[in-house]
């Protein structure tokens, strides 16, 4: 428990080191080392306690109205805060070549280092948490501090608007998760976690359904599941890459976390939050997968991939809330270990593919797929990167998105006895999760294809080169991270196995064991045939490497017969999903300019084509349309007229009456 | 017995690729009324192809080369837990059924980037096609074993197939899951009216415009990986209808499954002599008729079950 008190001071002092009035290098570097410190000692105490030890417990007396704050640290808690303070690490060792420019200059690097140092102290609140105060304490930081980052290249008028956006949005998330908070308060009268989870398992019912809804919300907005999500691809565009890559993979994962943890809280949960839950993620991952076709930008791209991944982990533990509510350890261990396992999974392949995006932007100084082109060559070790990234998010072996992809099929496709239709149902989500990947597989093959294969497309764009080791460090590191956990998928579930038991401690011991083991079992297959496949592709690469007479003659690209082809003929992104797009026009917004070519000799002619999100779209004009309304019920209502006075005194008491049979009576 | 059904599976593997295309080829040509080439062809074609030094694109990069040998690497591990002989495959366990569907998934994706990496327009589009098409097709395939996974309660691919014929619904279901299975085939080994192998205008290819560019060993992977896929698929509405069960009559089994594979091969024959290809747009709706007919066998068995 010391330990993790420390690791808060270092944090703390670490962010008051980077502020001092030295050179931005020595910023970095006590930023960088005190997360490294903080870092140490967490894990001194979350890996005992994840490897099976008991939770850790302890509190700080604090004034008066908060009391004490309680921590405690459990094996849930202790898996998130396992992988969140090292990948932070990572992040902040790439904001160093990141911002390599910015070194030099009069800019205050320090700060950035600073807020990162924050983001790692919410984890530590956030997970560790054992009462509202702190929880809440925690969220914020992580809020307030995402926004700040995000805004770092807050002389664009763009980016101030993607951050002003993020906060608002991840504040009305804060408004539900209070609402939820405050009806449980009142009915377990204590902020501590304990005693409002006692409240919970024991009434079940109308209210506990309305907090889940509330809680439900709240943790969709933070982690972006569909339709909380508008403000994701914007706040990912404008944020420094490994910004955006944090956010994705890590920080916006507290709202997984938090869903977790409140699971674990209100006892067996009611088979209609399980259905909830699925089809909430099950749109969640249709509609992510379908907006990455169309997008330009890569961030873009990559943030509504995160909306996508975090559906699939949803629908992972979809399945976990069915099994508890019908107690079955064999549902209960595949849908939340599937899930906890992709939360990992994603982390790891997510941030890959954000850091490959943040080399590219920073050597070509654009992101937007179309004007990129024939990368490969240039930048050997981003493209491998990317490409395994790719492989890895499309959740196709042997990278680690399969495994956790494969319990989460294994969940929806198990042998455990239950309704027929409930049966067929979970098969058809099996059917649309295949079509998602499906979907992710063509996104992928288009970014990269598009931005890495073939020739440069804009020759103006400045020479492409490989980014600074600082940034290729932390992108190697979890592409390793990404293979590793492919071909050895076991390692990812020893990680999660303790957190899942905490799921299953209705069932007896010997059942518990059972589950686990059986998970086990069919993941070290899934290790030994991605391991297979990895060394057999190796071995014949090899061979045929050898038979140097057959090395290829080299010529132009087959042209049918077409012999002087330019960089330009190369088939686009836009067309790339046109043929794809044209059948979802309904959900995705796709907007055409063009100008058709003229005469015999036409001179300019163009054609673009961008995918906005139809939900902000949508959100844009109910506030404009809202706007307008009120300001015109403002011009025609008159103050003075007596019958409006009694219409307000009127609906005043009927919400009061409301809110008072929502309590089920008045409050002690 | 159990040693010699995994020696004969994966000589079905490795041969009944060739076969296959030498009846289609001969069944092609019987339809117009010519000798045809050998049954074999195909495997001289491939002996003349991985003799020959290749030619590659300037633009290509390292990942061009390899992509072919892991399409061709990914479709022999997905035949391998194919149960192309009823309740029966070499590797099986709960659940392969997916990672057959991941395996194949691994080789479009080998193949769609060996595509985009020349920078050809043409291929391009292929991939594009391909891509968007495979989207319609992934989710047949997991009805399709929804539907058996409902009506037998069981998990590995084999169990699946193989109970199915015990089931009282099997008689209902059985023709629509073939036809699910057909369209399957025809689009994912790039056949007529999905695609025609044998077109010669770029623009209307599919899995052909996707490896113009290969050449040698390469073009060789390419396209016995493709006959391989084909026969994945003819083997797996071989095991759907085969009566027989591989352990307790294994020879009469082997000679069904190589029977009904040879006859899918004819079928398969006859659609491109007497069809034309379908136009693009309309090559989603035919994807669809495939998801259809596993959806309604899904109906039909939840209908059925909760009487």
């Amino acid at each position: 428990m010391n330990q993790l008190i420390l690791a808060v001071l270092a944090l703390l002092s670490g962010a008051g080191l980077c502020l001092l009035n030295t050179s931005n290098r020595i910023r970095a570097a006590f930023g960088l080392l005190s997360q490294v410190v903080s870092m140490l000692l967490v894990w001194s105490v979350a890996i005992p306690v994840l490897m099976g030890g008991p939770a850790v417990a302890g509190g700080i007396a604090w004034a008066y109205p908060i009391g004490a704050i309680h921590f405690r640290l459990d094996a849930l808690g202790a898996f998130f805060l396992s992988w969140s303070l090292p990948m932070t690490l990572l992040g902040s060792v790439y904001a160093v070549g990141y911002l390599q420019k910015y070194f030099q200059g009069t800019r205050h690097v320090g700060v950035h280092f600073a807020l990162l140092n924050m983001i790692a102290l919410s984890f530590v609140l956030v997970y560790t948490g054992d009462e509202v105060v702190s929880f809440l304490f925690g969220w914020e930081v992580a809020a307030l501090a995402a926004w700040q980052l995000v805004i770092w290249d807050y002389t664009n008028q763009k980016v101030r608007f993607a951050g002003f956006n993020y906060l608002v949005s991840t504040h009305i998330g804060l408004l539900f998760l209070v609402a939820a908070l405050m009806i449980l308060y009142t009915h377990s009268q204590s902020w501590g976690f304990g005693e409002i989870g006692r409240w919970m398992s024991r009434n079940p019912g109308t209210l506990r359904n309305v907090a889940f809804l509330l809680l439900v919300t709240s943790f969709g907005l933070k982690s972006a599941f569909f339709p909380f999500h508008s403000w994701l691809p914007r706040a990912h565009a404008a944020a420094p890459a490994h910004v955006s890559a944090l956010m994705s993979g890590v920080i916006h994962k507290a709202g997984l976390y938090a869903l977790l943890r409140f699971t674990l809280l209100s006892g067996k949960p009611d088979p209609w939050m399980g259905w909830f839950l699925i089809a909430f993620s099950v749109t969640s991952a249709v509609i992510g997968g379908l907006y990455t076709v169309g997008q330009r930008d890569l961030k873009r791209l990559l943030g509504y991939s995160s909306t996508e991944n975090v559906g699939i982990a949803g629908i992972g533990f979809g399945v976990g809330y069915l099994g508890l509510a019908w107690n079955s350890t064999t549902l209960i261990a595949l849908g939340f270990g599937g899930g906890l396992l992709h939360v990992l999974n994603h982390a790891f392949f997510k941030c890959q593919l954000f850091y490959a995006a943040g080399c590219v932007y920073q050597i070509k100084h654009v992101i937007d797929i179309e004007r990129l082109g024939g990368l490969f060559k240039l930048m050997p070790v981003t493209a491998v990167c990317f490409v395994i990234g790719g492989v890895a998010i499309s959740a196709l072996p042997p990278f680690n998105g399969f495994a956790s992809e494969f319990m989460i099929y294994s969940g929806l496709f198990s042998d455990v006895r239950m309704g027929i239709w409930a049966k067929l149902t979970l098969c058809l989500v099996g059917a649309v999760l295949a079509f998602v990947g499906a979907v992710s597989a063509l996104s992928i093959t288009r970014a990269f294809g598009v931005i890495f294969l073939g020739n440069a497309r804009d020759t103006r764009l400045p020479e492409g080169h490989e980014a600074s080791r600082w940034m290729l460090f932390p992108m190697g590191f979890h592409a390793l991270g990404t293979v590793v956990l492919g071909v050895v998928p076991v390692a990812g579930f020893v990680l999660v196995t303790h957190p899942v038991s905490l799921f299953l401690r209705a069932a007896s011991g010997s059942a518990q064991v059972a589950a686990l083991q059986s998970v086990t079992g069919i993941l070290s297959r899934i290790g030994m045939i991605s391991g297979a496949l990895v060394a057999v592709v190796a071995i014949v690469l090899w061979l045929r490497s050898r038979r140097t007479s057959q090395l290829p003659d080299k010529n132009q690209t087959w042209g049918c017969g077409y012999d002087a082809p330019t960089a330009r003929l190369q088939y686009t992104g836009a067309s790339f999903s046109l043929d794809f797009s044209q059948h979802f026009r309904n959900i995705m917004v796709l907007l055409k300019r063009e100008k058709a070519p003229v005469g015999y000799f036409p001179s300019d002619s163009y054609v673009i084509t961008d995918c906005v999100d139809a939900v902000e779209r949508r959100l844009y004009n109910v506030i404009d349309h809202g706007d307008d309304t009120a300001t015109d019920l403002s011009r025609r209502m008159r103050e003075d007229d007596p019958r409006l006075a009694f219409a307000t005194g009127l609906a005043g008491i009927v919400i009061i009456a409301a809110l008072v049979l929502l309590a089920e009576g008045a409050l002690q | 017995m159990k040693i010699a059904l995994h020696l004969i599976h994966w000589a079905f593997v490795l041969v009944m690729p060739i076969v296959l295309v030498g009846v289609v080829n001969r069944t092609k040509s019987w339809w117009a009324a010519r000798k045809g080439p050998r049954i074999v062809q195909f495997a001289y074609d491939l002996r003349r192809l991985v003799g020959k030094k290749p030619v590659e694109s300037t633009t290509a990069s390292p990942l061009f080369r390899a992509g072919a040998y892991v399409v061709l690497i990914a479709g022999i591990l997905a035949a391998g837990m194919a149960p192309m002989l009823g309740q029966f495959a070499p590797i099986r366990f709960s659940h392969d059924f997916i990672v057959v569907a991941y395996t194949l998934g691994l080789g479009r994706i080998a193949l769609m980037i060996s595509a985009m990496d020349v920078g050809s327009s043409f291929e391009g589009m292929g991939t594009a096609r391909e891509a968007a098409f495979s989207t319609y097709a992934e989710p047949a395939l997991f009805l399709l074993i929804g539907t058996a996974s409902a009506a037998t309660g069981m998990t590995s691919f084999s169990d699946l197939i193989g109970h199915l014929h015990n089931t009282p619904y099997y008689g209902i279901v059985v023709a629509p899951l073939v036809l699910t299975l057909l369209i399957l085939l025809q689009a994912e080994a790039a056949r007529v009216p999905v695609d025609d192998p044998l077109t010669h205008l770029e623009l209307t290819m599919i899995h052909e415009v996707m490896i113009l560019d290969h050449s040698g060993p390469e073009l060789a992977a390419m396209q016995f990986a493709a006959a391989l896929k084909m026969t994945l698929y003819a083997g797996l509405i071989a095991a759907l209808i085969n009566p027989f069960n591989p352990v307790t009559s294994p020879l009469y089994c082997v000679l069904a499954s190589l029977g009904l594979m040879l006859a899918v091969a004819f079928v398969v024959g006859c659609v491109e002599s007497l069809t034309a290809r379908l136009p693009m747009r309309w090559v989603t709706h035919y994807l669809m008729v495939a998801s259809a007919a596993a959806l309604g066998c899904m109906v039909v068995i939840g209908v059925g079950v909760s009487n």
